[in-house]
């Protein structure tokens, strides 16, 4: 312990002798220069988490040319719920991340217990190396990147279908195929970048565990089944909830970039819907309505998805 | 990373094949992320009148020219692009690392009255975000919209890069800290003298997680800035490539009497676009490799 928290236990322990003036002036002089250190941080805070909230009350008001704002209660909730729109986005996203659950989850599990049977580290270091790099460019660069692999004339993947006899398909300004686009440009983006999650659970697994299982003649899968994808699961569980955390973002930062008015109907999904309505049409207190929704929802799915990762793995989503 | 794990001396033929396949599986995942990237460049460095129909699988250029290069690195928006992005960028990464830092700091020390209370602060932010549109009303509220310090200033201190800074900081033996009490040092002195140097490669970490976010933001440029001379690199590329907006690099006159860069292949101009984009990151990406990974790593293995 340090002095400083000594001295702190020291306080604590000798309160009650001591007058509560004579208490706080100690504190204070013991740890100001922590709070001066704070402040900067605290207030970033207080402004560009805090002040949102007290703005979201446009959601209950009518908005003014000139102020103030008028109080209408639950009057934008109601059209929010009476508009098909708002179910149709509603539907999108539930759909695109039920996809991404099914489809991008369990990728990065796959390739972590693939990486970890290769057993050259050089081999190894270059496979990560080549297939962490998408994670870090932007969705602008990445949907750049799927135009041009998709392009129905000359892109990677008609090319490749093509030489199988497949007509070309113009998989970007194609209904059907956008949600699938969606699914395979985040696999693109993190399956290798998330795989290390894993990778760092199975390097933690108890060698031990593997010498015993080889002791009773295990063979590669019988290890994998029964040693490694075991140790694994408690991270499979926590970064599963974490996903069901967010089930209701979908990612506005990848959709926005696949949007266009061809696929609207299929990956219009409610943080776009609210970009749209507010900041495009100017339907301000509605967008809000939306997006508190949004909010609200989320904020119980990611507390649930906490508390029953704390429950069941002993590991929170903070 | 330690030594390699499920060490069975490959036995059988069938063993082999096994081993073959996966190495397989995983060389193709490689192709299937390096590939589109290098077609780019191939594109990109490609005679611009041979790029028409070349195919997405190529990875060599057509020809040899530098004259997408040399157009787009002279061309106004993209410069202004490239410098817009490397002030906001580097800006909101220093205040982005200095205020996690020191905020950091304070919460760290276990003893500090109302420790429990900024936590949580800080964590409801994480649960809670009532969205784009009160942001956005927030920032025309402070008059801050069209100016880069919106995009600076938004969000600056990333409550998930604070928690990986205060476990890291909860980590420092207390033993120095004491002994630099000892000396006489103050709280400060102690902060810079002592925890800092201490915590470069944290700090290096959390600096890159910035500069990585900062570079790659778009969104809310898109929406806080109106001028199209303050747009970061990302915001041009988006208009160009993504929005399909040909004139944001071809430019009206260009277009109309077909002179300049309205000569030059679109799919080749494009391509110059997305690569010049990633540029930074391919050339941090070393770094990238080395910080993040450890980072990540200690940060799942302590849970």
């Amino acid at each position: 312990m340090s002095s400083v928290e000594q001295n702190a236990t020291v306080i604590a322990r000798v309160a009650g002798n001591v007058p509560k003036s004579q208490r706080f002036a100690n504190g204070v002089r013991r740890w100001w220069p922590y709070y001066v250190m704070l402040a900067p941080g605290l207030l970033f805070f207080l402004v560009w988490h805090y002040f949102p909230i007290w703005e979201a009350k446009m959601a209950f008001e009518q908005v003014r040319i000139i102020p103030p704002n008028l109080w209408v209660g639950l009057k934008h909730f109601q059209t929010l719920f009476a508009s098909p729109v708002f179910y149709q986005v509603l539907a999108n996203t539930l759909i695109i991340s039920t996809l991404k659950i099914l489809f991008v989850f369990p990728v990065p599990i796959i390739v972590a217990l693939l990486l970890n049977e290769v057993r050259s580290g050089k081999l190894r270091k270059f496979v990560q190396s080549a297939i962490y790099l998408p994670h870090f460019l932007s969705w602008v660069v990445i949907a750049g990147v799927f135009i041009a692999i998709l392009s129905p004339s000359d892109g990677a993947v008609n090319q490749i279908t093509g030489f199988f006899g497949m007509k070309p398909v113009a998989f970007m300004t194609d209904g059907n195929s956008s949600r699938w686009v969606l699914v395979f440009s985040e696999i693109w983006r993190s399956a290798g970048w998330d795989s290390l999650l894993y990778l760092a659970a199975i390097i933690g697994i108890d060698q031990s565990l593997y010498e015993a299982a080889e002791l009773d003649g295990a063979n590669r899968w019988q290890k994998v089944w029964h040693v490694t994808i075991p140790g694994i699961v408690p991270t499979i569980a926590t970064l599963f909830i974490l996903n069901m955390g967010m089930f209701l973002s979908a990612d506005l930062n990848q959709v926005i970039n696949f949007l266009n008015d061809v696929n609207r109907g299929q990956i219009d999904i409610l943080d776009t819907y609210v970009y749209r309505i507010g900041l495009r049409t100017g339907e301000y207190s509605l967008a809000t309505a939306a997006g508190l929704f949004k909010a609200v929802f989320g904020m119980i799915l990611i507390l649930s998805a906490h508390f029953v990762s704390k429950r069941l793995t002993g590991k929170g989503v903070w | 990373m330690a030594a390699p794990r499920g060490t069975a001396i490959r036995r059988t033929p069938l063993e082999r094949i096994e081993y073959a396949i996966i190495v397989t599986t995983l060389l193709a995942m490689v192709v299937v992320m390096l590939q589109p990237i290098l077609n780019l460049v191939a594109v990109s460095f490609s005679d611009p009148s041979r790029v028409a129909g070349k195919s997405g699988l190529d990875i060599w250029p057509s020809g040899f020219s530098l004259d997408v290069w040399m157009l787009l690195l002279q061309h106004p928006n993209v410069q202004r692009g490239i410098l817009n992005s490397i002030f906001i960028t580097a800006t909101a990464t220093f205040i982005g690392v200095v205020g996690t830092a020191l905020m950091a700091w304070g919460l760290s020390r276990p003893n500090l009255p109302g420790r429990r209370i900024i936590f949580l602060l800080v964590l409801v932010t994480i649960v809670f975000e009532p969205g784009i549109i009160p942001d956005y009303f927030l920032m025309k509220r402070m008059g801050l919209l069209d100016s880069y310090w919106s995009v600076i200033l938004y969000k600056a201190v990333n409550a998930w890069y604070l928690i990986i800074l205060v476990r890291f900081f909860e980590e420092i033996p207390e033993e120095l800290l004491e002994a630099a009490e000892l000396d006489g040092a103050n709280a400060f002195q102690i902060f810079f003298q002592v925890v800092l140097p201490l915590a470069k490669p944290a700090l290096a970490t959390i600096a890159l997680f910035y500069l990585v976010f900062h570079w790659n933001e778009f969104f809310r440029a898109m929406i806080y800035l109106n001028d199209q001379t303050k747009y970061p690199l990302q915001v041009v590329l988006r208009q160009f490539v993504v929005e399909g907006d040909k004139l944001a690099i071809v430019g009206a006159d260009n277009a109309a009497n077909n002179i300049g860069v309205a000569q030059i292949n679109l799919k080749a101009l494009k391509a110059g676009m997305i690569i010049i984009t990633i540029l930074p990151i391919l050339a941090i990406y070393p770094l990238i490799l080395k910080f993040f990974t450890k980072g990540t790593m200690s940060g799942a293995l302590k849970g």
